[in-house]
């Protein structure tokens, strides 16, 4: 027998028991449309994620630690002449230059951390609290007005908070670009706990406005400066002090050329803690891998449970169909042609399993809006994602599943005595 | 020629076997038509399904136009039954679900017919028993008479060199039957086909050329008719 006639036939003998190749094809679909939207969601989850990253840090930049003590001694070293006071992890100017040695960087900065007593836009006006963040990365910030270059803050510029707007007296984020605002620096005493010493003022040209967004995981209403002027605020309030070229942190950014893991590997070959991006966008991935192949380990229970309902569906259909193989055969058709004719059947139950799944599946994703909504994720986002590749791979394989759980029942049909099968009494 | 030589089918084993056949020995004719007459249980069936290779004798020999079916692998008596051979049964064995077109097509879809060559073929077979009007309906919804002749249709088709009958019209009442019969023995005559007709009834058996008893698996008798080819 040609396959196409095959094919046809074994859709005609489902098309004749409607219901119980509807219900059999339900138990696959349910196995289907949880594989299906797990996948969705994992796809959509990572992009989401890649999105959340990229608005949260810059892939190029690694942020390098003191070595941590691993913990793989918990006895207390003793004390003798070589000890050194132990100190929390910093690093130092020794450090940098060290870092400076390894090939691929194209900037590194000590992570500067400044305060500024407050803020103000001139003489007479209102003083506010004013955190300052150094923007050493080149993170893509969400900006209400203005432009940030190369993602970078321009010397003698500032990105002020939405929130300052109005008590700075804007009409809105527009009217705020090229504006002047004050910062006041003050210069902490030797004398821990003792009044600022010395202060000063700096003035700073206003280059955006930021504004939170729902992708920015932590966000902080202050003023971001750039490298240059934190280095120079950094220097001015630390010069009387003797942690004056310790750092917490140490700013790498990776040149364009080169690959950021062989980077990362050669700072931590020298004795440093490295967190890069990747790192947690890895482990990020990771997690939303875990929940994904759980999710669709529970579908392939489901469809591996539908497999045992195909395989008792094909026994009982060649059980009723046992005087139309033995005529099959009286005429002539091969054990081959039988067989196929049975496992052809499973293989079509095994589509409309896997095509009915698929399609509840996708239905799904018009329910994007509300989980978008409901999750309080970034406008426009689509938590689920469907891939028609997936889909089709998924459907592919369903058929290939059916077919092998239609091994057995297509055999018995196969091997069936044509004799026995066409005794009338 | 269909020659069948010392043929013994025994089922069952040791102290429960059951001869089936027992040392069948006769000689059929090209185009004759053949009446296996007996009760049931004689073996009739049973040597039916020799002659046809649906069944294995351990003893003995087939001959169809000088070749031993018996000595071929299954899957060539597989082709030869798709080729050579047709059957008719007692109970029709149509498909009820499928069209009239549908079931005299499964023969040419065995046999590996194109497509393109198939509608004739259905359409003259169904056209020989008309039924050409029916060919969309579905076979269920056939009376006993018209399932039967779709039989036939399906039967013919293939152009077989043998038609096997199996009690063709023992489920039809006696003017249906007749219909059946006139069409089997009019196809048998015009077409040369070897009709072989296994059956219980002396009435039909005495229509054929050829009538061989058989009881307890052994052959009792043949009687050819005068007049008919030998």
């Amino acid at each position: 027998m040609k396959i196409r006639d095959t094919v046809r036939r074994a859709g005609r003998s489902l098309r004749q028991a409607k219901a119980r190749t509807l219900l059999t094809s339900l138990a696959i679909s349910v196995g289907a449309f949880t594989v299906t939207l797990a996948l969705a969601a994992g796809a959509g989850g990572q992009a989401y994620t890649d999105s959340l990253i990229k608005s949260n840090g810059d892939a190029r930049h690694l942020s390098v630690f003191p070595k941590v003590d691993e913990g793989k001694s918990e006895a207390p070293k003793e004390y003798g002449a070589q000890s050194v006071a132990t100190k929390q992890g910093v690093l130092t100017e020794n450090d940098l230059n060290k870092l400076k040695k390894i090939d691929g960087i194209a900037e590194i900065d000590p992570a500067y951390n400044v305060t500024a007593a407050y803020m103000t836009r001139g003489e007479g006006s209102k003083k506010y609290e004013a955190p300052l963040t150094i923007k050493a990365d080149r993170t893509a910030m969400p900006l209400a007005a203005g432009s940030l270059p190369d993602n970078q803050v321009p010397r003698g510029g500032v990105v002020i908070s939405e929130g300052y707007l109005s008590v700075l007296g804007f009409k809105d984020a527009q009217a705020a670009i090229g504006k002047i605002v004050t910062i006041h620096i003050e210069k902490p005493s030797r004398l821990v706990g003792a009044k600022a010493t010395e202060s000063e003022d700096r003035t700073l040209t206003i280059a955006a406005v930021d504004k939170k967004s729902a992708t920015v995981l932590r966000y902080q209403t202050g003023l971001t400066l750039s490298a240059a002027d934190g280095k120079a605020i950094y220097e001015y309030q630390t010069a009387d002090l003797p942690t004056s070229d310790e750092y917490y942190a140490i700013n790498v950014r990776v040149a364009d050329g080169s690959d950021i893991t062989v980077v990362q590997k050669a700072i931590e070959g020298a004795g440093y803690t490295v967190f890069s991006l990747q790192d947690i966008q890895e482990t990020l991935f990771q997690f939303i891998s875990i929940v994904q192949w759980g999710a669709a380990g529970f579908g392939f229970l489901a469809i591996l449970a539908s497999v045992f309902g195909i395989i008792n569906t094909q026994y009982i259909s060649v059980l009723e169909r046992t005087q139309q193989i033995g005529l099959m055969k009286a005429l002539g058709a091969r054990r081959k042609d039988v067989g196929r004719l049975f496992r052809y059947e499973a293989a079509w139950v095994g589509f409309l399993g896997g095509a009915i799944g698929t399609f509840l599946a996708v239905t799904t994703s018009l329910f994007n809006p509300a989980i978008t909504q409901g999750l309080n994720l970034e406008k426009g986002t689509e938590l689920l994602q469907f891939s028609p590749i997936t889909s089709v791979i998924l459907i592919v394989s369903l058929m290939l599943v059916a077919v092998l759980a239609g091994y057995f029942p297509a055999r018995k049909a196969a091997k069936l005595d044509p004799i026995e099968a066409l005794r009338t009494e | 020629m269909i020659e069948v030589r010392n043929v013994t089918k025994t089922y069952g084993k040791k102290h429960n076997a059951f001869r089936a056949l027992d040392n069948a020995n006769f000689t059929i004719p090209d185009g004759a038509s053949v009446a296996i007459l007996g009760k049931s249980g004689s073996g009739k069936s049973t040597l039916m399904h020799a002659m046809s290779g649906l069944d294995r004798p351990e003893v003995g020999k087939i001959i169809i136009n000088g070749k031993d079916i018996l000595t071929f692998k299954t899957k060539e008596i597989d082709a030869f039954r798709s080729s050579e051979m047709s059957f008719i049964f007692q109970s029709f064995f149509v498909q009820a679900n499928e069209s009239c077109y549908d079931n005299v097509s499964l023969p040419l879809e065995i046999a590996n017919v194109p497509a393109s060559k198939r509608r004739a073929r259905i359409e003259a077979a169904l056209e020989a028993v008309e039924l050409l009007d029916k060919k969309k309906s579905r076979a269920r919804d056939l009376s006993g008479g018209q399932k039967q002749r779709l039989a036939v249709a399906r039967a013919i088709v293939n152009e077989p060199k043998v038609l096997f009958a199996d009690e063709p019209t023992g489920n039809l009442d006696s003017t249906t039957g007749a219909v059946i019969e006139d069409l089997l023995f009019s196809y048998n005559k015009t077409r040369g086909v070897t009709l072989i007709i296994v059956t219980h009834d002396p009435d039909l058996a005495n229509k054929c050329d050829m009538q061989i008893n058989i009881k307890d698996g052994k052959i009792e008798s043949i009687r050819t008719k005068e007049g008919a080819k030998s």
